[in-house]
Formats: C-alpha cells, structure tokens, sequence
C-alpha cells in the first residue's frame, strides 16, 4: 500500500508496481494526463509532483509515495482556470488538444521556477514536449502572457 | 413523425455526394453508400438551447469552432452559445468522412442554411405573436424583438413553450450578407478551449466502460510475416488475464488492467515465417524507376516531345520524396460494448460512418444496430481515416462478453498505420532565354499500388505551357499507403517548386518573377505577390547566398504561397521565418484559418527536414519517438499568414494547403545560401 496525494486528495494505492499514468487515468479516471509514448519523450503525460514535473509513464506510484501529485484537473479552482490554462485560451494555443495538459503542466513549473522567463527560457523548457498539430506559436504565445510578458 | 418540442431544422445529408467512381474517397475507403437523409442539423430545445448535429469529426481542425460560428451568426448569438455535436453515427446526418478540407465549404453551408432556416422559424412565430411583420423583428441574443421597439420580444424558450416545429432546410433561405457579418470573419474564443485545458476533453484514449477489459493485440514481427506457432500458455497463467483470443488473424490477451495485458503480452511465445522479397527503404527508388503500373494522364497539351526538342533550353531532373508517417500524438484506441446484438464502438477516427459499415459487414449486422462514436481525436493529419482498433475491439468484445478496449502502443501506432506514399518523379522542361515555359512533361510515380488518386492529386502544373503532358503511375507499396495532409499534392508541388527555381537558376532570373511570368490565374498570383511583400522578398537570382527561397501551391481550391529564410549550420537547417498567403475564398473563422496555416508550416517542417519512415526486411526501424524526430518549439520559426481571399469566392479548404509549399521553399533556400540543389526529401539527410 502507497500513500500519496492526488490533486489535494490522499489516496491509497494497493500496488506500489502501478503505473502511475496507468493509476492516475484507468484506477482514479482522472484521463487528462495523457499517453504519448510510454518512453518520457512527448511530455503528453507530464504531472507535477512536489510542485516538479515528472513524466508519469516512466513511474511508479511507489517513486512518488508521499508525494504531492497535481495533474491538469487539478489545476483550476473551482471555476476558474489557473492563470496558464486561460492564456492558453486566450491564444488558442491548441488544436486537438492532447499534448496540452502536458505542455501546462510544464509551462505552470517553469513559471514557479522562474517568473518572468523570456522567449528563449520558454522555448527550452518546452523543448520536450512534443506537439504534432503545430500550435507552438500560440503555446509560446501564452507562457509568456501567462507570465505578464506579452509581446 | 414526432421529434419531440422545440424547433427541429431537418435537411439533406450526404452532401457533395454522390462521389465520382474514380474519386479518391470511393478508392480508398470502398463502396461508400450514402444516406441523403433528411436529418436533423439543428434543434432549439424548449429552453431556448441551441444544438448543431455534424457528422464530420474534431481532430484539432477546430470545426466545432467553426459550425458554432456559422450557426451563431445566422441566430444572432455568440458560438459559445451553440452546443455542437460530431461525429455520433447515432446522433448526427451522414457523412462521408473528415477528409479533404470539406469540413467547412460543405457541412458549413449547410449549417448556415439550418440556422438561418431556424431563425425564419423563429421569427414567423414571433411575428404572430406580436403581431409584427417578421421583416421589422430582429433575432439577437436568444431574443426575436421589433427592431423599432427591442423591449418588445420574447426569448426562444418563450415562442417555443408547448410547440413542436420542424422545418426543412431550402436552398432559398437568406443567408447573411458577409457585410451583415457580426462573428463569421471575426475572431472569436475557441469553444472547446476550455475541456482541452482542463483535461476534460475525452479522446478514445480516454474512454472508460464499466467492466471494461484492456486488450494487448499480437502484431507480427514483419509486414507480410504469417504465424506459424503460438504458444500462450504461459501468458494464459499470468494474474489478472481473463483469456487469450486467438482467431487466427486477430490474437490478444485480454486482462483487467493494461499493465496485466501488456505483462502477458510479453510472454505469448510465437513463430512466424517472413515474407520474401521485402523491399527496403535504400532499394525504393531504384524499384520505382524500373517497375510502374496503371499510368493515368492527368494533364495533356499539344506535342511535349516536339517543344523539348525545339527548345531553346532544356532541364531534366528526378526527385525522390520518402514514405512519411503522420505519427499524430494520440494513438488509435477503440472500446467496443455489445449489448445483445447491438453494438456500440467508441473511436477516434476520420470517419465513423464508414467504421459502421465496416463493423455492419463484418458482422452480418444491420447498419442500424452499429453506432460509432467519434470522441475528440488527438490529431490524424488524415491517417486516421483506415482505423483497424475499431474492429479489433468489437471482435474481442464479442468474445470476452465484455467491454474491451484496444489502445494502440506508440510503436503500434507508427508501424500499423499509414503512411504517405513515397514518390518517383521526372521532369523534363523546356523554356526560353526570358524564363518562359515552353514543354513540360512530368512523370511520376508514387508508391499508392490500388490508389493511384493519391498520386495524382495536385499533379497538374499551373503555369502556362502549350504543350505539356502529366502522367502519374502507381509502383509497389512496401508500406501501406494512406491520407496524410493534402496527399499526394504536397510531394508533387516538391519536385513541380524546385523544378521551376531550377529553372530559374538556370537563367539567372529571381524565383518570384520567373513563377509570375508563367502564371496566369490572378488568385494564383495574388498569394504569391503577397506573401513575397510580407516577406520583404528582394528581387535576385539564386543562389544569392542569403538562404531565401519561395513556392507556391493549390490544394482543395485553395492557393497558398510561402517564403522562408533559412541558415544552415552543419548538418542543421534553421527555418527563421516565414511569410505565407492563402486565399480560401469566404473565410468563416479567421482564427482558425491562421492555426491551420501554421499547423500545416510546422508539421511540413518534418518532411522537409528530417522525418521519413526507415524500414528494412519488412520493419519499420524509426517507430518509436527515440527513433523518430519531430519539430519542435525551439526550432519554430517565426510565422507570418496573410488571408488574402475574397467573400465572393465560395469558402474552399484551410487545413492542408499550408504544408504544399514548405518543402519546396526550404529546399530552394538551401539552394540559394548553399549553392547545393537538394532533389530528395528529407533535405537534412542530403547534408
């Protein structure tokens, strides 16, 4: 049995093995975290744990025992969107959409670690995530004025 | 009939159909058998909401976005205010599928025409009710009031209280004049943002039944490999396995969590026999040149032979464009549920009318009992249109006696999909010391064996040549040809672009002028004399050294051109920006148009620069995203769209003519800064 918190919630998981992409969509249906690849390379399934982001296809809910774990539905409060999620509405930084939680959950890390980024800090930490629809304007775009630097 | 109360907007399906025989979609797909309806497009319930019906599908083209805007503007509302719904074969009028840029300038329409069929109504039950002409009523914000007096209305849920009224879409019903236009043309909040950025969005991938059992399909270790022996009996002991289906060309495990079936997946102990003769990706263009079959003239003037042969210049040159794959972020998944002898299959793909046919036939059913739902799709790019999870999982649903899901691996989804066809082409030219085009003859060959269409999409020239002659022909398929963004049209307009800056390379004549010498249609010339000044385009003869090139496309009715500056660093190519143009006629979402043109740029930016399919002995060696590089964010160049259409012309395609003229742009840039004519995709591999 593994204790962790998801999204604020403490959940017991009954097999420290589980995969905990594999946990967080099938055994708790929280589907925004996305498959991609199941190597670490798209970023799809990027969640944060301990405010960091991890690539959840590659761990096991026992590596994050006692962690804090937020995926993108855990991101809004209540009604309202975290200032990220609404740039990225704002700019329509998406197309089909399954890459976005990913590249959210990157882009909310990036901005805890450093505030004010400018293009080219964006661009690095989003380097790893990968988008096949071509929005990345759009997704640079709204980092930035996420973090009050638009262009 | 009774469709219950509320306004209901019944109309044709099956739009644009019948197809022609020889058209693409019949090729490809099969027999296509159209339902032309009528069927419900539009309904205002009681309460007022409005709901939009579409069989096309979201795949990230945002055509919800769209219809919602189209609608929202006949109604005087804002899209947010339209529920669509895609994609449901049980909810929704037939369609042939979400292919080809049809989206907009067929289903849009007649969207439009609902709506505006749907504010007729309306505006004919407020007339009686305030004993008002409906020529002096407004229809805005819910609300029919007189446009002297607007205190004077009452909401729809107010005119429709206790009635039922349906009415029938009718080619005279007034549409707005663009002039009129209060949100179509304008840009407006994407309706579906809000799931997609809160993970709220449910894809196939995502699609969870009560009782569900997770499936792991046995794929042969090569194409063509046949089973000789399984063994599955230490899979069959492995914890939380329910059973392994074998029925011969369909094997899985099925188990109660994906982790069990992929743990057993490993242990199925299988041999098989391979096919002989594979051709590897190095023996392709060599097997091409040697062996073509069924060659169709697409385009035929005068005598070819003779122009060449008079001639005052000549050029010959062969291209090679590689087999690409569309490796969209989502994998195919498909969750299938049977219900006595009805069945349901949820999966994201391009066209669910066509997936219920299939499942139907397979299983003797009636149509009727087969309902396909297509949730919101992680990207396709067009590969999404042959879709085998869908059948899988109704086989082994059927014989679990359970809900199964079959969710593609990403390994599963590079190597069993489709690919873009590889091509052969030859071109022989002819032209005069001013630049002027005297003989074409084109000859290629894509890799497309029973669907030569896809080769020959795009394949006619533009420019004005008196004696020309086009010919496509079809050569063996070692990888299974499929749709990918504008077909065949993106691999001709590689070797027709680069041809033509040869040309005028030859001749010391600036790319942009020698295209407007030879280019007669005015739309045609238009894009590219903007796309040229928002670029900043300097007239001069390649190879200039700067690392500017230019081409120009047409796909789906629709002209596109593009310029690029590139720099080169080793074996890098950097693409810094980009200045394109289209025009697609009557713009409906401008927003929209703007996304898919650079969506079309950047995923264009693999095939130019580095992504192909590599494949030996009847494997795919390049199916995993180790193995296979994508653009990326820092590699994005700068990206300008200039919407240079006109409202008069009807709306044509948006989602694929931005990645026609990439290639041949980049590849003529790296001409001018490096002096070296690259004639192969993809470039960086030629460095």
């Amino acid at each position: 049995m593994v204790n962790l918190h998801v999204n604020g919630e403490l959940r017991d998981a009954a097999d420290p093995r589980r995969n905990l992409l594999s946990y967080l969509r099938f055994d708790l249906a929280l589907t925004g975290t996305k498959y991609g690849c199941g190597e670490g390379l798209c970023g799809a399934c990027t969640v944060l744990v301990d405010g960091q982001p991890l690539r959840s296809c590659l761990a096991t809910v026992a590596s994050v025992a006692g962690g804090r774990v937020t995926t993108i539905e855990g991101l809004a409060t209540g009604e309202s969107l975290h200032p990220v999620q609404e740039a990225f509405v704002e700019e329509t930084a998406l197309q089909c959409g399954y890459c976005i939680p990913g590249f959210i959950m990157t882009a909310v890390a990036l901005l805890a670690r450093v505030p004010q980024p400018d293009t080219g800090q964006v661009r690095e930490a989003l380097a790893e995530n990968m988008c096949r629809c071509g929005a990345y304007p759009r997704i640079e775009r709204a980092v930035l004025r996420a973090a009050g630097c638009e262009r | 009939m009774s469709v219950g109360e509320g306004l209901t907007i019944r109309g044709a399906s099956a739009l644009g159909l019948p197809l022609p025989a020889s058209g693409y979609a019949r090729q490809a797909y099969g027999n296509v058998t159209p339902d032309f309806g009528p069927a419900t497009w539009l309904r205002v319930a009681p309460d007022g909401a409005v709901t939009v019906f579409a069989g096309k599908v979201e795949y990230g083209q945002g055509i919800r976005w769209g219809l919602a805007m189209a609608a929202a503007e006949e109604l005087g509302l804002s899209p947010g205010a339209v529920c669509v719904v895609l994609g449901d074969t049980g909810r929704v009028p037939w369609d042939i599928g979400t292919f080809g840029s049809q989206s907009t300038r067929h289903t849009g329409v007649q969207v439009r025409r609902a709506a505006a069929a749907a504010r007729e109504a309306l505006l004919d039950l407020a007339a009686a009710r305030l004993d008002l002409p409906p020529d002096q009523l407004i229809c805005h914000g819910g609300h029919v009031a007189s446009q002297a007096d607007q205190s004077r209305g009452l909401t729809f849920a107010e005119l429709l209280a206790g009635q039922e009224v349906v009415r029938e879409i009718a080619a005279e019903t007034p549409l707005k004049a663009a002039s009129e236009f209060s949100v179509m043309g304008t840009r407006t909040r994407r309706v579906d943002a809000v799931e997609r950025v809160t993970g709220q969005a449910v894809y196939a991938q995502d699609v969870i039944r009560p009782g569900m059992l997770y499936a792991r399909v046995l794929r042969p270790p090569a194409y063509g490999a046949q089973m000789v022996s399984l063994d599955d009996s230490l899979a069959r002991r492995m914890p939380g396995v329910v059973g392994v289906v074998n029925e011969g060309d369909l094997i899985a495990v099925l188990a109660e969590t994906d982790q069990q079936a992929d743990a057993a997946h490993e242990l199925l102990a299988s041999e098989w026999t391979e096919r002989a003769g594979n051709i590897s990706q190095w023996e392709l263009p060599g097997v091409l040149a040697e062996a073509a079959h069924n060659p169709v003239t697409t385009q035929e003037a005068g005598d070819v032979e003779a122009a060449l042969a008079r001639a005052r210049h000549r050029l010959e040159a062969t291209y090679y464009i590689p087999y690409v794959p569309a490796a969209p972020m989502e994998p195919r998944a498909a969750v299938a549920e049977w219900d006595g002898s009805s069945l349901t299959v949820w999966a994201g793909t391009q066209r669910p009318f066509g997936i219920r046919g299939e499942l139907a036939q397979f299983f003797g059913m009636d149509e009727a009992q087969v309902r396909v739902v297509a949730p919101e799709i992680g990207g396709g790019f067009g590969s999404k249109s042959l879709y085998r999870p869908a059948i899988e999982a109704a086989r082994l649903a059927r014989a679990a006696g359970r809900p199964v899901r079959v969710a593609y691996t990403r390994g599963e989804e590079m190597a069993w999909s489709t690919f873009r066809p590889a091509a052969l082409i030859t071109i022989r030219s002819g032209f005069d010391g001013d630049g002027r085009i005297t003989a074409w003859d084109y000859q290629a060959v894509h890799t497309t064996t029973d669907r030569p269409m896809i080769g020959q999409r795009g394949s006619e020239t533009p420019y004005a040549v008196a004696d020309a002659r086009v010919v496509v022909a079809s050569g063996v398929a070692p990888l299974r040809p499929g749709s990918y963004r504008s077909l065949g049209c993106a691999v001709n307009h590689f070797a027709r672009e680069v041809h033509i800056d040869e040309i005028a390379a030859a001749l010391g004549i600036d790319p942009v002028a020698l295209r407007l010498r030879n280019l007669p249609d005015a739309r045609y010339r238009r894009v590219l004399e903007v796309a040229a000044e928002a670029f900043g385009w300097r007239t001069a003869a390649a190879p200039s050294g700067k690392g500017v090139g230019v081409a120009i496309g047409l796909d789906v009715g629709s002209y596109a051109a593009e310029c690029v500056a590139i720099d080169v660093q080793g074996k890098e190519i950097a693409v810094g920006r980009v200045s394109s143009a289209i025009d697609c006629g009557l713009v409906f979402n401008p927003e929209g148009v703007r996304a898919q043109m650079e969506g079309a740029i950047i995923i264009g930016l693999g095939p130019a620069l580095f992504e192909a399919a590599e494949f030996e002995n009847g494997r795919l060696l390049n199916g995993s995203f180790a193995r296979y590089r994508v653009p990326r964010i820092n590699q994005t160049p700068a990206i300008s769209v200039a919407l240079v259409g006109s409202e008069a012309n009807p709306s044509t395609g948006a989602g694929e003519p931005g990645i026609v003229p990439i290639a041949p742009a980049i590849a003529n840039a790296l001409f001018d800064r490096t002096s070296k004519r690259v004639r192969e995709l993809p470039l960086q591999r030629q460095l």
